[in-house]
């Protein structure tokens, strides 16, 4: 009996499914239909019947085809596994010239409005996802829309003849019914296999795509090098080495007051031992910002766990690693965990935090846990924004789970060799 | 007192070793890897070790596991561990035997040499000298050591003084309060924290183990 409720509620599904896909990718060829239809009405001796119903198609299907596709790419994310990149060619930004002019990449325009519509004209016309897009609109109603269109067809059928009397009627419209339930719970589905192969970028774009990710990343990379030696430079230059010079001074005036004034001389020479015992903290500050000594001497794990002693937080650590993974990838995860825990502290005001650190197949994956008060969110230079760019570095993800009133889980991933 | 000396590089090897011999104590051996410092240490079985962490072969904490390696075999051999950063996580390893006579201290505490030989002499005799970083950590590190939340702010801080390996006397200084006053509160605390030995150092011991959660 479970069994067979199961079917119908998956029939119902289907059938509503089917309709949807049925709807959107018979779009198109309802306004062929309709420009057929117009045409027809005017009669051959208006000598716009001709020239109205062909820009109506046309114009109708270059309108639709992205929306369309749109529509179809969502669809098909959402009721399977697969999911097909829109792959359009991102827009340049549209800037403002000395001249007054403004520069969308392709030409220079008068006014902002002019340069984003002709840009917009131009990426349309130029992009190969256009004409993917406009050859699955085509192709789609009469493959995926034929065969999801025969539940509603069926149901039609059955609601116009069942009524009525007669047995031919009576037989077309059971005939309807079981077509209709049959195929409810399979007509949707030609729609995966027809968008997967139609819609899919062509390997060269995906490549182009991959190119362009991987030429910010280096940027970015390069510019944060930069960024992070200049800081090691200003903190070295501003503290240990302006220290250092004191500590000379000093000596030197001990030297000099030892004859004469012994006691100030011992002072001095106080001062100066006080000094160094404050640039040393100053350095080991400076060289824990830089590598962890934790994390070369022990490795993530304990670097971590040695990390959860210190932070005001009752935290948990989980770790499951069989061996230590490349020194950057361990540098750049622990450095997400700190900032994590922080965060956790910080703004999520939590009192308890879990760290899980394991091998799933090729990806080594870190998870934080805190119980604050969530609704963490990732804003331009906001601190998860820059924890994801580092970790971009390595092909590595990172998604957040925060939902107000907490708790918020963050899952890092990134790919290594698991053997 | 017979020391060892491990450390890989040659100015405070030589350095150290100065110091400890003006202070009238002889040092029997130095080492500057971790096989050398574990062969040393079963060697001569010196009263107290000065043990650098970081060491080749590995630069990593060849030292520390050398000590650790050399008290599995040695229960209680007092080792002091000397190190550019000290971390509670290791304070727990070397702590974690209670045995007592382990002292974990920053490089620098050597820049007050009495302090430094002071150390040395209450780790040689099963006494522990932890760094005071550490115990700042730990008294950062919020609430989560339950057991101590019975005690007083001020049974905590003799407590934290303690844990640097200070005795009643110097403790009292510290605080501006007299030896007996101190001697009070650490019954208090002794009590508090259900630790009945009749020695005092093996007390004052497993209650540095307490505070650092490891009891």
């Amino acid at each position: 009996m479970r069994q067979v409720g199961s079917w119908f509620a998956r029939a119902g599904v289907g059938f509503v499914r089917a309709c949807t896909v049925a709807a959107v990718t018979m779009l198109v060829p309802g306004v062929w239909a309709a420009a057929v239809a117009l045409g027809i009405w005017w009669g051959p001796a208006n000598p716009w019947s001709w020239v109205a119903p062909f820009v109506l198609v046309c114009l109708g299907t270059l309108a639709l085809s992205r929306p369309v596709c749109r529509m179809v790419r969502h669809l098909v994310r959402r009721w399977t596994t697969s999911v097909i990149p829109d792959g359009y060619r991102p827009a340049p930004q549209v800037v403002r010239m000395s001249t007054g002019y403004w520069w969308n990449g392709f030409s220079y325009e008068r006014s902002r409005r002019d340069a984003v519509m002709d840009q917009r004209w131009r990426l349309r016309y130029t992009d190969p996802a256009t004409w993917r897009d406009l050859r699955f609109t085509v192709i789609a109603p009469f493959t995926a829309g034929l065969i999801a269109s025969l539940p509603p067809v069926g149901a039609a059928a059955a609601l116009l003849w069942l009524g009525r009397p007669g047995p031919g009627a009576g037989l077309l419209g059971a005939a309807g019914v079981v077509v209709a339930v049959a195929s409810a719970p399979y007509a949707w589905r030609p729609l995966e296999p027809v968008a997967v192969r139609f819609l899919r970028p062509s390997r060269a774009a995906a490549l182009t795509d991959r190119v362009d990710e991987l030429t910010a990343q280096r940027a970015n990379a390069t510019v944060a090098q930069a960024a992070e030696l200049r800081r090691i430079e200003r903190d070295l230059h501003d503290g240990a080495q302006a220290r250092l010079v004191a500590l000379g001074l000093s000596l030197a005036t001990a030297e000099k007051l030892m004859e004469n004034d012994p006691d100030r001389a011992r002072t001095i020479l106080r001062e100066a031992r006080a000094g160094a015992s404050a640039s040393l903290a100053e350095l080991r500050e400076l060289v824990r910002g830089i590598s962890p000594p934790v994390l070369t001497e022990r490795g993530l794990v304990d670097a971590v766990r040695a990390l959860a002693l210190d932070i005001p937080l009752d935290t948990h650590v989980d770790a499951d690693l069989r061996r230590r993974p490349e020194p950057p990838v361990e540098s750049a995860l622990y450095f997400g965990i700190a900032e994590l825990l922080t965060n956790a502290v910080k703004h999520a005001h939590a009192s308890r935090a879990r760290v899980s650190i394991a091998q799933h197949a090729d990806h080594l994956v870190v998870e934080v846990e805190d119980d604050g008060r969530g609704a963490a969110t990732m804003h331009t230079g906001g601190g998860l924004a820059g924890l994801r760019r580092r970790l971009t570095a390595f092909d590595g993800t990172v998604e957040i789970t925060s939902p107000a009133g907490g708790p918020t889980r963050i899952r890092m991933a990134v790919p290594c060799e698991s053997s | 007192m017979r020391v060892v000396v491990a450390e890989d590089l040659y100015l405070l090897r030589d350095g150290m070793v100065r110091l400890i011999e003006a202070y009238g104590h002889q040092v029997v051996a130095t080492a500057s890897t971790g096989p050398e410092t574990l062969d040393a240490l079963r060697t001569w079985r010196p009263d107290v070790s000065v043990i650098d962490v970081r060491m080749p072969p590995t630069q990593s904490d060849e030292g520390l596991r050398a000590a650790l390696a050399a008290r599995g075999e040695m229960p209680g051999l007092p080792v002091l561990i000397l190190s550019q950063h000290v971390e509670q996580l290791y304070a727990r390893e070397l702590l974690g035997d209670g045995a007592g006579g382990v002292g974990y201290l920053l490089k620098e505490s050597v820049f007050d040499a009495d302090q430094f030989i002071g150390a040395l002499q209450r780790v040689a005799a099963g006494g522990t000298a932890m760094d005071p970083a550490v115990i700042a950590k730990l008294l950062s590190g919020g609430s989560r050591n339950r057991r101590l939340d019975c005690l007083t702010e001020r049974e905590r801080s003799v407590l934290g003084l303690m844990a640097e390996g200070l005795s009643n006397q110097a403790i009292g200084r510290r605080l501006f309060l007299s030896e007996s006053a101190i001697g009070k509160y650490t019954t208090s605390m002794f009590t508090k924290l259900g630790i009945d030995d009749d020695d005092d150092t093996n007390r004052r011991v497993r209650a540095v183990l307490t505070y650092l959660n490891q009891a």
